[in-house]
């Protein structure tokens, strides 16, 4: 009798490039956020980072970085300070946040093969789920960084809570990069080796090796083509020197975060639904 | 047998496929690089070849049906599921589907090998929209199904394929939706289990669900279904009483119903 006026629950119809409806994809992605915090938990357990010494080496792994950078920066300036020191672990720590949401985003799509091939989900759960994976990982060196800041001396000071809007878009940032480098390595899968190199370079083009302030001016005005230099040049100078940062470094920044945010998230959503076909 | 779905009455429909078509676009090499699309731009071929994977498929699944869908490799059988699931979207037609589908299909279970069984059943119903009070209150009947025992417990990669595939019909079984999907899982394990999926088959059998079962195991497909569709090459060739279905299949592959080739596969 009903089956006339009976509704469907899902209706299927080919898509024509381009986005699904934002919103019912809005509200998908939410209902499953468990799933991201539950990826990211069993990914942090798989590399024993509930354990004791999982979690130390979350500490230890930066703190060498940053000693062997600093040895580095020792022997090719002749000199160095302490201050030097903390501007180096401020900017390395949170350069690794966005360095590792990259190369954990970069295999997040290919390595879920097997889910995207059996399972109707937001295929963007994966890069999203990288970029928590990488906050976990980058959440303990905040700390140790307060500590070796406190050790030497630097004096703390209120405009450091400027800190908390910079992390938002280094956020933001993270997110657009890791959507679109896993959306990418679906098409070329030789991505992930230049990977290494391309985090190498960027770290080289970026304020942690040295100051901002140390480069000539001709090279300053070629930095503005660097998404992640005003987010660790403003960083550095609201955590290291305790002043309120550039209000025109933080709006390029947050222009870079935003662009790359919306322009990948656009080239993933339009591509996802061919994902499955493309693995 | 309780059930989840909400008065729905048998003689409807669950699943109709319109002019269902799924035309895709994969790349030649296995793994696409930058260097494999510069070689061949260099050499002027094609990197990318076209799959007609489905052409014009016109199908209805009604509650209380059992359809078994047969046909040889790459007669597009896990296309057309997938597209049911709401995996890959359609190229021209219209699907409709009335109900709750098993958007887990049976080996969307344990895609990270290195996480133990019980987080790949959880991720995985996470990932299809169940909560985690579901997955959680049915994992007893999942873990016990599956007769792991503390296995479930062990790294996915440690698993042999019959373990593997136990755990994925476990969870297909176990979650009981309105229209419940089964590809290929029926044709793995060993003769115990096997006996033991195809009774939960039938238990799950009743008027207010549909099942849809993609399967090389001609003689299962026999004892369990009232309907068969049988495709080739993206086309659905025949559908409809079982036995008789079935045997045009064979004819057609032109063997004859010896023993082995009634057999599972």
């Amino acid at each position: 009798m009903s089956a006339s006026i009976q509704t469907p629950s899902q209706v299927y119809v080919p898509f024509r490039a381009g986005l699904p409806p934002l919103i019912g994809y809005w509200k998908i992605l939410w209902s499953r956020k468990t799933f991201i915090v539950e990826y990211s938990r069993s990914e942090l357990r798989d590399k024993h980072f509930d354990s004791f010494f999982g979690q130390l080496w979350l500490i230890l792994n930066p703190l060498l970085l940053s000693a062997v950078y600093f040895l580095l920066v020792v022997i090719i300036r002749g000199s160095s300070d302490s201050a030097r020191y903390v501007h180096l672990t401020a900017t390395l720590f949170l350069f690794y946040l966005i360095s590792n949401s990259l190369t954990g985003g970069v295999k997040a799509v290919t390595g879920g093969q097997r889910l995207i091939l059996n399972t109707a989900f937001p295929r963007i759960m994966l890069p999203i789920s990288a970029v928590v994976i990488a906050l976990f990982r980058f959440l303990p060196t905040i700390f140790v960084f307060l500590l070796i800041r406190t050790i030497l001396g630097v004096p703390f000071s209120w405009q450091m809570f400027w800190a908390i809007p910079v992390l938002l878009i280094a956020i933001i940032l993270s997110l657009g990069l890791a959507i679109t480098i896993s959306c990418i390595n679906v098409y070329f899968r030789d991505i992930a080796s230049f990977l290494p190199y391309l985090t190498r370079t960027i770290l080289y083009l970026s304020p942690v090796l040295y100051e901002s302030t140390s480069l000539s001016p001709k090279m300053l005005k070629f930095e503005i083509l660097n998404p992640l230099f005003p987010i660790l040049d403003s960083w550095s100078r609201v955590l290291v020197l305790g002043q309120a940062p550039e209000t025109s470094s933080m709006l390029i920044a947050l222009a870079w975060a935003v662009v790359i945010f919306l322009l990948g998230s656009y080239i993933f959503l339009s591509r996802e639904r061919e994902f499955a076909v493309r693995l | 047998m309780p059930s989840v779905s909400n008065s729905i009455k048998a003689s409807e429909v669950a699943v109709s496929v319109r002019g269902l078509g799924l035309t895709y676009t994969t790349s030649i090499e296995r793994r696409p690089t930058i260097k494999a699309r510069a070689k061949s731009l260099g050499r002027g071929t094609k990197h990318t070849r076209v799959i007609q994977a489905l052409d014009n498929v016109n199908l209805d699944v009604e509650y209380g049906q059992v359809l078994g869908v047969i046909g040889s490799n790459g007669a597009g059988k896990s296309s057309m599921m997938r597209v049911i699931a709401g995996i890959i979207p359609p190229t021209r037609g219209r699907i409709e589907v009335f109900g709750s589908v098993s958007t887990l299909l049976a080996l969307g279970v344990g895609f990270n090998p290195s996480m133990s069984g019980r987080d790949n059943v959880l991720l995985g119903g996470l990932a299809a929209g169940m909560t985690r009070d579901q997955i959680e209150d049915r994992f007893e009947e999942i873990a016990d199904f599956s007769e792991l025992g503390d296995a479930i417990d062990a790294p996915m990669r440690t698993y042999s394929s019959g373990m593997y595939s136990r755990l994925a019909f476990s969870v297909a079984a176990t979650v009981r939706p309105d229209i419940l999907i089964v590809d290929e899982a029926l044709s793995t394990g060993d003769a115990k289990f096997k006996e033991k999926s195809l009774n939960r088959i039938k238990e799950l059998r009743s008027d207010d669900r549909a099942l849809i079962i993609v399967s090389h195991a001609m003689a299962t497909l026999r004892e369990i279904c009232n309907d068969i569709a049988w495709l080739d090459k993206g086309v659905l060739v025949q559908r409809g009483e079982p036995n008789a279905t079935i045997d045009a299949y064979q004819d057609f592959l032109q063997v004859k119903r010896s023993a082995a080739s009634d057999e599972d596969v």
